[in-house]
This record gives C-alpha cells, sequence and structure tokens, in this order.
C-alpha cells in the first residue's frame, strides 16, 4: 500500500453495491446511432451514403485532423439515415449522426493486425492501428489515444488507471475480473511503444478480485500492479501520478513533461485488440446503476446503441426516472434514454427523481477547500465567479480547477460551484479572447501609424538629404563656374598680353 | 448526489444547541432576565429580517427558516446585560439586522459579524445600561417587571468582575490586593467551553480560529503578567473571565465575517486573542471582544488573500 496522497477528496460508498461484478453479452442493437461530433476537433465527414451496405468494422467517417479517428460502422446492415441529432453532451448538442439498421448477421470486415508475437512490429506501425481502430480514451476523457504515444522521448514510466473515476462505476473493475490477460499484453504493447522501464498499474484497496486477476497473469517484471486507497478524485491522471509516484505534475504542463503516460485499463485493453488484430472499436463495456434500477451491472454493448437497449436489461423499475451520463460527480444529465452509447459512455446513472435541495447563500464555513484535491479555495472562487470577476479568480488559481464537484458534494448550501467555475472559466477565456482580439487591433493600429510617420520621416530626411546635395551641388557648380571664368579671364589675360607683345 | 453532512440550516441549530449549557449557567446565576432577553431578541430579528426581506422583495420563509438571524439575535442577547431595560435589546438587534446584515444583501455578504457590530453599537451608544449586570438571581415575575421599567433596578445590579477589577486598579490597587475571581463567570465561560467543543465533534467548526484565540488570549496575557503581576491580571482569569470562551467558540469562528483559509484562520484567531487583552487591559472598556472582532473582520480579505494554500502542481 502506497502511502503518499493528496489533499482532500472524499470517500463515498459505492452507491448501489453489487455482490458479483460481471459482464453481459448485450444482444447486437436493431439500429445504431453514431455521432459523426468526437469530443475533440470537428465533425467526421461521412464517407458512405443512405442505402450503402456496410460491414462491422467498416470505416464510415472519417477526418484529416490529427485530434480525430475514424468512425466504424458497430454492425452490419444498411445505412438509413444521416441526420442531426442530439448527443449525449452537458450542453445538449446536436452533430450528424450515421444510423445504420442491423441486417443481424454482424459480418465483420477484414482485418489483421500485428498478431499475437507483436514485438517485430515498429511503433509507428502500432500507432498507425491505434487510430486506425478509433482507440480513444475509454475512461471518460475521451482523448485520442495516438496523439498521447506519438513522438515520445524521455517516458520512464508508463502508469494504467485501474481506478473506476467515480463511484458507482464498475466498468473498469470488470473489465480487469474477466480480461486480465488482455489488459496485461496491452501494458506490454504500449511498454513496447513508449519505451518506459516500467508501467504502474493502479487499483483500488476494494477491488481485490480485480488485483488478483491481474497479479495471475501478470509474470513480466517490468510491471507492477498496487493497490491504492479508494477515495474519489484518484483516478484524476495528475492525482493518480502523486499517490503512485509521489510527483507532482506542474500546473500547466502535462504527464508526458515529467516523463510519465497515463493510459486508462480499458485504453490498453482496446489498444491490444487494435494492435494484435486492427480489431476496430465498435463495442465498450458499460455499466448502469442508479436507484431506478434493480439490478445494476455491467454490458458489453455495441457503439451506437441507445441507452434503452442496456437499461431495459436493467430492470427498472416504473418510476419517472433522471437519466445520467458518466458517474454520479462528473457525470452529464440527459434528456432521454434514446441517446447513442458513444466510446466515453462508461456508465448510466437511472435514478428515481429526487427533489433537489434548495441552494443557499454561501456562509463560507470552508467545507469545500478541505475536499478539494488541487487545494483551491472554492467558496473565494465562487465569490468572484459570482460577480463575473474573472481576473480575482484566475488571482486564486481558477485554471487548476479539475471540476470534479468534490465542494458541490460538501457544500451544506447546496451551491452547484463547479458549475459556477466552468461558467467562469468560459467566460475568461472569451475576455482574453476578445482582448486578444482588441489587443491586435490595436497593435496594427499601432504599427501602421508608426509606419505612416517613419515613411513621412524618412522621406523629410532624404528630402533634405537631397536639399543638401542640390545646395552642395550648386556651391560646386558655382565654385565650378568661378574657376572657369577665372580660367577664361587668365587666358583673356595672357592672349591680351601676348597680342600686346605682337 | 447530497452528501449526508450537516446543511446550512442544521449547522445554525446546531450552534443553537450548543450554546445551551452557556445559557443556563447564565440563568442559573442571573436568573430568568436571561432568558426573557433572548426571547426578546429572536422575536425582533425575525420581525425586522422579515420587514427588511419584504423591502428588498426577497423571498421570507427560506431566509427565515435558515436560523441566521435567530442565532445573530442569541449572540447578541447573551452578550447584554439580563436587567437591560428591553428598548436596549431590541434598537441592538434591529441595527445588527439592518446595518450589519441586510443592508449588506443578506446572509453570506456582511463583512461584519452582526452581533457584534450590534453590541458595539449599543455599548458606545447606551454605556452605562451595558454595563450593569444583575447582581442575584432574578424571578421570572422579578425579570419581567425590571426588563420592561417596571420597578427599579439599582438594589439588585452590579458591575462584571472585569469591569470591578479595572475600576480597582486605576484607584491605585494591587492584583494582589483583589479578589479577581469570579465564580458565575468561570462556570458561565465553561459552558460555552463545553459547547465550543461539542461544535468541534459535530464539525461545525472547526479547530484553528478556537485555538488561535486562546492560545492569542494566553500569550499575550502570560507576557504581562510576567512583566509585572500587580497591575496585569494572570492567564486563568484572563480565559475564565468576561466572554472569552463565547468568543473563541460562538463569536470569532462566525464563517461568513471570519477568515476562510487554515493558515488565515490560524492568524485570525490568534491576533483576535491579542486584541482582546490589550482591549481590556489597555482600552476603555471592560471587555474586548465585541472590538476585537470587528478589528480583525476588516482585515479578512488581507489575510484570505495572503494565505491561499500551496496549489497542487505550483
Amino acid at each position: 500500500m502506497l502511502n503518499q496522497s493528496f489533499n482532500g477528496g472524499i470517500v463515498i460508498d459505492s452507491p448501489h453495491p453489487v455482490e458479483v461484478v460481471e459482464i453481459i453479452l448485450a444482444p447486437l442493437p436493431d439500429k445504431v446511432v453514431l455521432p459523426l461530433q468526437q469530443r475533440i476537433g470537428g465533425e467526421a465527414i461521412p464517407c458512405v451514403s443512405v442505402g450503402d451496405k456496410v460491414l462491422t468494422g467498416q470505416v464510415i467517417a472519417k477526418t484529416d485532423d490529427y485530434f480525430c479517428v475514424p468512425i466504424h460502422a458497430s454492425i452490419s446492415g444498411t445505412v438509413v439515415i444521416i441526420d442531426d441529432q442530439t448527443i449525449p453532451h452537458k450542453s445538449g448538442l446536436r452533430s450528424k449522426c450515421i444510423t445504420i439498421e442491423s441486417d443481424g448477421k454482424d459480418q465483420w470486415i477484414e482485418h489483421t493486425g500485428c498478431g499475437v508475437d507483436f514485438l517485430h512490429c515498429d511503433q509507428a506501425t502500432m500507432i498507425k492501428y491505434i487510430q486506425a481502430s478509433g482507440i480513444v480514451g475509454l475512461g471518460g476523457a475521451g482523448f485520442p489515444a495516438h496523439a498521447k504515444l506519438e513522438g515520445i522521448q524521455d517516458c520512464h514510466t508508463l502508469v494504467i488507471n485501474g481506478t473506476e473515476c467515480e463511484p458507482g462505476i464498475m466498468c473498469d473493475d470488470a473489465l480487469m475480473q474477466h480480461h486480465p490477460r488482455d489488459v496485461i499484453r496491452g501494458v506490454e504493447i504500449l511498454l513496447h511503444i513508449c519505451g518506459a522501464q516500467r508501467a504502474v498499474i493502479a487499483v483500488e484497496d476494494d477491488k481485490q478480485e480485480a488485483l488478483n486477476s491481474l497479479l495471475m497473469h501478470c509474470h513480466d517484471d517490468r510491471i507492477s500492479i498496487e493497490q491504492i486507497p479508494t477515495k474519489y478524485t484518484s483516478g484524476a491522471e495528475k492525482l493518480l501520478i502523486k499517490v503512485l509516484l509521489g510527483i507532482e505534475v506542474p500546473s500547466g504542463k502535462f504527464a508526458i513533461d515529467i516523463g510519465v503516460i497515463c493510459q486508462n485499463v480499458s485504453t490498453t485493453k482496446a489498444i491490444f485488440d487494435a494492435v494484435v488484430e486492427n480489431k476496430p472499436l465498435v463495442s465498450r463495456i458499460v455499466t448502469v446503476t442508479g436507484s431506478g434500477v434493480k439490478s445494476p451491472n455491467n454490458y458489453e454493448v455495441r457503439l451506437g446503441a441507445s441507452f434503452e437497449h442496456i437499461v431495459s436489461m436493467a430492470n427498472p423499475n416504473t418510476n419517472h426516472h433522471s437519466v445520467r451520463m458518466g458517474g454520479m460527480m462528473m457525470g452529464v444529465d440527459v434528456e432521454t434514454t434514446r441517446m447513442p452509447i458513444c466510446k466515453i459512455t462508461n456508465c448510466i446513472f437511472v435514478n428515481n427523481i429526487e427533489t433537489k435541495p434548495n441552494t443557499q447563500e454561501c456562509i463560507r464555513c470552508g467545507q469545500c477547500n478541505q475536499v478539494c484535491p488541487v487545494n483551491l479555495l472554492p467558496q473565494q472562487l465562487y465569490w468572484y465567479a459570482k460577480n463575473e470577476n474573472t481576473d480575482k479568480a484566475m488571482d486564486y488559481n481558477l485554471a487548476d480547477c479539475i471540476e470534479c464537484r468534490c465542494c458541490d458534494y460538501v457544500c451544506p448550501s447546496h451551491i452547484p460551484l463547479a458549475e459556477y467555475f466552468s461558467f467562469a472559466k468560459a467566460l475568461h477565456r472569451k475576455t482574453t479572447e476578445d482582448q486578444y482580439r482588441t489587443d491586435i487591433a490595436r497593435e496594427r493600429f499601432e504599427f501602421r501609424e508608426y509606419r505612416l510617420e517613419r515613411t513621412k520621416q524618412e522621406r523629410a530626411k532624404m528630402m533634405a538629404a537631397k536639399k543638401e546635395e542640390l545646395k552642395k551641388k550648386m556651391a560646386n557648380d558655382k565654385a565650378q563656374k568661378g574657376k572657369i571664368a577665372a580660367a577664361m579671364a587668365r587666358v583673356k589675360k595672357t592672349k591680351k598680353v601676348s597680342d600686346d607683345v605682337q | 448526489m447530497y452528501s449526508k453532512a450537516l446543511n446550512t440550516n442544521q449547522i445554525m441549530r446546531q450552534v443553537m444547541y450548543a450554546l445551551a449549557l452557556g445559557v443556563v449557567a447564565a440563568y442559573s446565576f442571573f436568573g430568568w432576565g436571561v432568558i426573557v432577553q433572548i426571547v426578546l431578541a429572536v422575536v425582533t430579528a425575525i420581525a425586522v429580517e422579515s420587514a427588511f426581506l419584504s423591502i428588498r422583495k426577497h423571498p421570507i420563509k427560506p431566509a427565515i427558516s435558515d436560523g441566521s438571524a435567530a442565532l445573530s439575535a442569541i449572540l447578541l442577547a447573551i452578550s447584554i446585560p439580563s436587567i437591560a431595560p428591553w428598548w436596549i435589546v431590541v434598537v441592538g438587534v434591529a441595527f445588527a439586522i439592518i446595518f450589519g446584515k441586510q443592508l449588506y444583501g443578506g446572509l453570506g455578504n456582511n463583512p461584519f459579524n452582526p452581533a457584534m457590530l450590534g453590541y458595539a453599537f449599543l455599548l458606545i451608544s447606551y454605556p452605562l445600561q451595558m454595563t450593569t449586570w444583575a447582581g442575584e438571581f432574578l424571578g421570572f415575575s422579578q425579570a419581567i417587571d425590571v426588563v420592561f421599567n417596571l420597578s427599579s433596578v439599582d438594589a439588585l445590579s452590579g458591575a462584571t468582575q472585569l469591569d470591578n477589577v479595572k475600576t480597582q486598579l486605576a484607584l491605585g490597587k494591587m492584583v494582589s490586593e483583589l479578589d479577581v475571581h469570579s465564580i458565575s463567570q468561570a462556570w458561565i465561560n465553561l459552558g460555552f467551553l463545553l459547547g465550543g467543543l461539542y461544535l468541534l465533534f459535530r464539525r461545525v467548526i472547526t479547530w484553528h480560529i478556537p485555538a488561535a484565540f486562546i492560545t492569542g488570549v494566553a500569550v499575550i496575557s502570560s507576557v504581562l503578567f510576567l512583566i509585572n503581576d500587580q497591575i496585569y491580571i494572570p492567564v486563568q482569569n484572563h480565559l475564565m473571565l468576561g466572554a472569552t470562551m463565547l468568543g473563541a467558540f460562538f463569536i470569532a469562528t462566525d464563517p461568513v465575517s471570519g477568515s476562510t483559509t487554515p493558515k488565515g484562520r490560524l492568524i485570525y484567531g490568534f491576533l483576535m486573542g491579542v486584541l482582546v487583552v490589550v482591549i481590556r487591559v489597555f482600552g476603555g472598556y471592560p471587555d474586548g471582544v465585541a472590538f476585537a472582532v470587528l478589528l480583525m473582520n476588516i482585515t479578512v480579505p488581507l489575510i484570505d488573500y495572503y494565505t491561499q494554500p500551496k496549489v497542487f502542481g505550483k
């Protein structure tokens, strides 16, 4: 057990614990909806049209954007419609989506990767497979895996994040229990790609089965498996690095800047599939839990299937529900269960609707700063964020807030603090951008003024120089003329003298 | 999603419960006047707060039910003499709620501790009524008579021990010639100390401010006592006389007007403790808690800004 830790954080018991963590294979959905908008970068461009037959794993949309990965059909069938639909996003974003109706056969495209003895493959090929297979961070962040791996130098440690990012989620736990071999092999692939000397897999101390199964399959002495205390926000990359290695990633820097690469266990398993078989990512494990379902569980389900498809398997009760994608802390509320499951859908919370307690005034009690894992003063930030004083909020390190919502959780006045902070950050970004634009405009104007002034001065100088030259020339000319006249006079004189002599 | 910890209304109520021991101690020495003052204060606070909220067109019920106005009123009521005339507490509470709280925008927005603002206002404006304490236990009807000016108070009244000591020392007496102890004050302080420990146990307050406050009082009074034990009273008397324990656990810990960072709270509490003794010993008033609190309230933005904890990765 490690004894390094960060301040704050909160211990929350799993809200709906289960005795045995399983993975249930969900049946093929009748249709899937695949959004073209990804977490980062622009919308992908479809390369199929309505009526086309597609195979499972076939690329149906792609972009040239470096931070994007191609989008694959997750079932075989027919493209029925390409249109705008609401996707699970905190601002109810709409995106172009490709809808595929299943033919029930699940016919795959041909795919061959590096094979099981992948060590003969070079890094570039592996990374190409990872991108081509559409692997993004499956822990919830959705950052493209290839972008984290390309061009790495000086990576000494690989951290594999096996902590559930939030209480209640158990998809990573399930994966480690049921696919430990693939996880370990995935870690070996990642070690090969990033050239690190060692890998550390972090598992929370309440996940004994996951730890045991990983230990059983781990025969590589470069890989160690560490148990860490179960505490919310340990799963955040920088905090996990602090817990495991005792190093603080400097504010504003990334893990790679201190020679560490961090990947989630599910991503690691997906990377294994991608490299060994070049098998595109078409499904993921999703936890369905909450007070509105009678049997919470994990489902392996095709991407693009609706939430409803697996929620119905978890015995929902007949009440009205609130639906949330992601965890109870950082997840986003969505309107209905008719949303498509996407790569970052690690969990679906289905809750009986509760009346929210009323928000009251902040009394600066300081509970929030005691739980803040990055040592901020949310009570002060709140004051400035509420008054839209973003400069002052930035002084209080607003930019370092990871929006984990620990402060919301403990606030006795039930203030949605993280929402205020997220708003203040956006406001700050906007004002700095506006400021930047005005600065540029002003600089341009000032430069133009300067340029005009400079030209004017240069011209004046030139004129003056020319004048001077002319004067000189004229003076010169005068002198010359004088000389000529003198010479002429002399000549005349001599002539006269000679004439006289004659 | 919501934690099972105390919410804001419960926090206010916990503080009221914690005050009970001290109030019982005060009752047992001064009688029903204590209770009469508290009732008067709470009624006034609720009336004034409701009136102001309706003028400001704010919802009345949630603000009243958070208990913050009632708590300020109770704190003020137990700070003033139990035999003070009824209008003292009414004027003081009204001032505290209007000028100390509502004019700044209500709960959470006031830079000064409302109860102490009200107390300081009363002490400056009505020094006689504010320093005449009950000399004996008063029954219910007796208390009503006195508070509502139906009978004279002279026979029953006296000054507090701190006041007595101050007067005697000013007359040139030595500490060794005086009785600087007060059984009643010691019991009342003990009551508030126990109540304060309860608040710590319930995690309504953190240890920082009370510990620093008591340390501040102890350090400065020991220094003074070591310099001259004939004109400065001993540490234990500073700790157990006047409003020391009430101040340390209930007044200084007001989160709204106090410092909010862990390190800041230590500085805030310590300097407040020092100021309490400095005002008691060198100032014109027998006790210094109210003025120390108000002075330290002014410094809070400065303290908070310079005591920010080290942010992760910085």
